[in-house]
């Protein structure tokens, strides 16, 4: 299919997919399918290309990556040199008009200061859950709560001090959130590297679209980092944490260090010693850390306070941090709030905490420690999608639509058993979007992840990473499952 | 920089080192074996003395036939310095350091261990061309370092390491084989092993143009130990970590000692040393060597806590 083909098939296109009866929101063309008022212009350049030069584009778009060396790994894989994957990134870009960005960057902002209003509360006074209808054993079974953090207060409140949150669009063409990310959310390198890469290859585009530019994030990152030390210096000794070369991300912990200048380390590179403070090993002697920006997760911070076998924590972490003698982001304990469960209170929160009314749309979600919330499920079990609450990467969802009836039954069975660790919620239609695939142009489903910085200020991706479902139909966008990823831009008009 | 990193540079340097001269001893010891008329055995011995494996390798084999001495060098996973296992753990070091170092540098081990594997994995004999091929491998891979990485810190510790293995693998060929005289050899033997010396660490053109006369016994020594220019002299090596030690912070532990080494190295009339007196320097030099690794240890890499 050629441009010209995908304009007017693009009803066909979606006809002949599993969702026929359920029409969804393209991000470039309305239902009368023309473009939409700001993909007018790339529409046009875009349709005056031939096959061919979509193909070339194409293959300039991965050389580049390869030159580049944007890579990713799946978790599974075993280290072999040579063999990461190389980061897929469709050239067709994703265009949100900044007016309505403006709206969503407020709405996440509000979002996430009440989740950290939220966070402080489940370790300090726990009026919310006393306040609210939501069961106190929701936080304090959780394996994500953390008894080390009780009695823990944070400068600015800040215990995610970054935040992933994942938005899709539904039929309605109106953002909704999926999940809160507040662990160690990672894509953001991606987002830079995808901007890199499309301007290398569309620099003409660049310079008549007014894209508002996304390069910031890495200058911000370090600003919120330094805002959250405790030592007066200006310039605060800032580290970041990695599990090690074999991590799945490893590529973006390297990449940000570099970007912020600070040093990358691992477990063994850091000691505390007894006056309670962090050191990093150097050849120049011990040097004390004031703040690391970890990306491992709470388990393998301390092997003292967490899990007993870990190699890869640093004994006395926890400690030298509850004494306040260094600073963690994000928080240990914060996890509490990436939960999946925990995510259908946000609105309640936001009312709560700020008193307003919630900016964003959170999806309609069913607990499944509610049992008639349970045997609406079972009753209707096609027009959900089961979660487990605390899984991430995408893996364990049951979509109702799709699923057989053994594991119908399987799923059912494992909310009865572990109501607790299940939600539900109505299959939501992720928007579409013009992707390249194997020399055509089709309709392919996405999602955004913008990243949310608190410190001492608030700061909001220019957009975000804006994730794809490279097989037709899918819905799954995660990298690791045969997902890609698009450009996002924030235009003027 | 942090210790960690600077010490997998610095044992990433050492191990290609040693692939290399590990390569270039056994190349130059069959050579010189095809010339040695009777037993062979003795000659190879000596080869595993050099490399300080004798106890690993009694315990696999008795005699010391040429297809077990090479088999062992190459490939035998108990003897920690086989080429197999130092090219495994060059691979893993400069994994770990791969966001310092030049990607080529980085290509050029995993090509030469993936050549390497290609011989294991056939079961060939390690032939002489198999051997050629590693010890310009390893050049190659700092040629690329020299040609392409800036100076500083990290580029000190792989310079360190490399003179630091260098240094040590030439005492060991000199002792070991000027406990030669086991031998009982005739003199012109004498001379094709002071030569296939000369080879063992690509010093032949450099010495005939130094000294312009025969090659023997005393001037080799002076030339193999004491030699300003030529990049294979202990002094060379000594003067080369000594100017890294300067550019390194908190060097104080190292410096009196890298000093004190190189003017022990410089001792009057080396030359007319006898075996006896060239074993008990080459010994005194072994311990300082040993002992300038535990200081680079305990300055840079390991912390007291």
């Amino acid at each position: 299919m050629n441009w010209h083909e995908y304009c007017i098939d693009i009803c066909v296109a979606i006809s002949i997919n599993d969702y026929q009866t359920s029409p969804f929101f393209d991000e470039y063309l309305n239902s009368a399918k023309s473009f939409r008022p700001h993909t007018k212009k790339i529409g046009k350049y875009l349709t005056s290309l031939k096959n061919k030069d979509l193909n070339e584009i194409n293959n300039a778009t991965e050389s580049a990556i390869k030159s580049m060396g944007i890579s990713f790994r799946v978790y599974s894989e075993e280290f072999i040199e040579g063999q990461d994957r190389s980061w897929p990134l469709d050239f067709i870009p994703r265009i949100i008009r900044k007016k309505e960005w403006d709206k969503v960057e407020k709405g996440l902002k509000q979002r996430v200061k009440a989740l950290n209003l939220f966070i402080e509360d489940c370790y300090n006074e726990q009026k919310f859950m006393k306040d609210s209808d939501m069961e106190e054993s929701l936080i304090l079974d959780s394996p994500a709560f953390k008894e080390y953090c009780i009695g823990m207060k944070l400068k600015h409140n800040s215990w995610a001090g970054i935040c992933g949150s994942d938005l899709i669009k539904d039929k309605d063409g109106i953002f909704y959130v999926l999940e809160d990310n507040l662990r160690v959310p990672s894509g953001v390198s991606y987002m830079l590297e995808n901007r890199t890469v499309m301007k290398r290859v569309f620099p003409e585009l660049f310079q008549h679209y007014g894209v508002m530019p996304v390069s910031a994030y890495p200058d911000r990152l370090y600003e919120m980092l330094v805002s959250m030390s405790h030592t007066r210096s200006k310039q605060p000794e800032i580290v970041l944490l990695t599990p090690g070369i074999y991590n799945s991300a490893y590529f973006e912990h390297s990449y940000l260090a570099k970007q912020m200048g600070i040093d990358i380390v691992q477990g063994e590179d850091l000691v505390v010693l007894k006056d309670k403070c962090v050191y990093k090993k150097t050849i120049e002697g011990l040097i004390r850390v004031d703040v690391i920006y970890r990306r491992i997760d709470d388990d393998f911070l301390d092997p003292s306070a967490g899990n007993k076998d870990s190699m890869l924590g640093v004994e006395g972490l926890i400690d030298s941090w509850r004494n306040k003698k260094v600073s963690i982001i994000n928080a240990p304990g914060c996890g509490i709030a990436d939960d999946k469960a925990v995510y259908a209170y946000v609105p309640d929160m936001i009312r709560y905490f700020l008193k307003e009314e919630p900016l964003l749309n959170n999806l309609p979600t069913l607990l499944m420690t509610n049992k008639e919330n349970q045997s609406i499920v079972s009753k209707k079990f096609k027009e959900f999608v089961i979660k487990p609450v605390a899984e991430s990467g995408g893996y364990g969802i049951v979509i109702g639509k799709s699923a057989s009836t053994e594991v119908k039954e399987k799923t059912i069975k494992q909310i009865k058993k572990d109501p607790r660790n299940f939600i539900a919620q109505p299959l939501a239609l992720l928007s579409t979007s013009p992707t390249y695939d194997k020399g055509l142009v089709e309709p392919r489903h996405l999602d955004l992840r913008p990243f949310i910085l608190s410190g001492a200020s608030t700061y909001v991706t220019v957009g975000g990473l804006t994730r794809v479902a490279l097989k037709k139909g899918s819905t799954v966008v995660n990298s690791s499952q045969g997902g890609g990823s698009k450009d996002t831009w924030i235009v003027e008009k | 920089m942090l210790s960690r990193d600077a010490e997998h540079l610095y044992w990433l340097s050492r191990y290609v080192e040693r692939v290399e001269n590990t390569a270039r001893l056994v190349n130059v010891n069959s050579e010189l074996m095809l010339d040695f008329p009777g037993d062979k055995s003795l000659g190879w011995q000596s080869i595993i003395g050099a490399l300080d494996n004798l106890d690993i390798y009694s315990r696999r084999y008795i005699t010391f036939k040429e297809a077990n001495v090479i088999n062992f060098i190459a490939f035998e996973q108990a003897n920690p310095s086989s080429i197999n296992n130092c090219l495994i753990k060059a691979a893993y070091n400069i994994k770990e350091t791969r966001d310092y170092l030049p990607a080529s540098s980085i290509e050029q081990i995993h090509n030469l261990l993936n050549q390497f594997k290609n011989i294991k994995d056939k079961k060939k004999k390690l032939s002489s061309v198999d051997l050629h091929r590693l010890t310009e491998g390893s050049q190659r891979f700092f040629g690329i370092i020299n040609d392409n990485f800036s100076t500083g810190y990290p580029f000190e510790f792989i310079r360190m390491g490399r003179f630091m293995e260098r240094a040590d693998m030439i005492s060991r060929i000199l002792d070991t084989l000027c406990l030669s005289a086991r031998l009982n050899q005739t003199h012109d033997f004498e001379t094709l092993e002071w030569a296939s010396m000369l080879r063992n660490l690509s010093a032949q053109e450099a010495y005939r143009e130094e000294s312009k006369g025969e090659i023997e016994r005393g001037s080799v020594l002076k030339f193999l130990i004491q030699n300003k220019g030529f990049p294979r002299s202990i002094t060379t090596c000594l003067g080369q970590i000594e100017n890294c030690v300067s550019l390194l912070p908190n060097n104080k532990l190292m410096k009196n000692e890298i000093i004190k080494t190189l003017n022990k190295s410089f001792v009057k009339n080396i030359e007319r040393y006898d075996d006896s007196q060239l074993h008990n320097f080459l010994q005194d030099l072994q311990i300082r060597l040993c002992n300038l690794d535990q200081r680079i240890h305990r300055s840079w890499f390991f912390l007291h806590h």
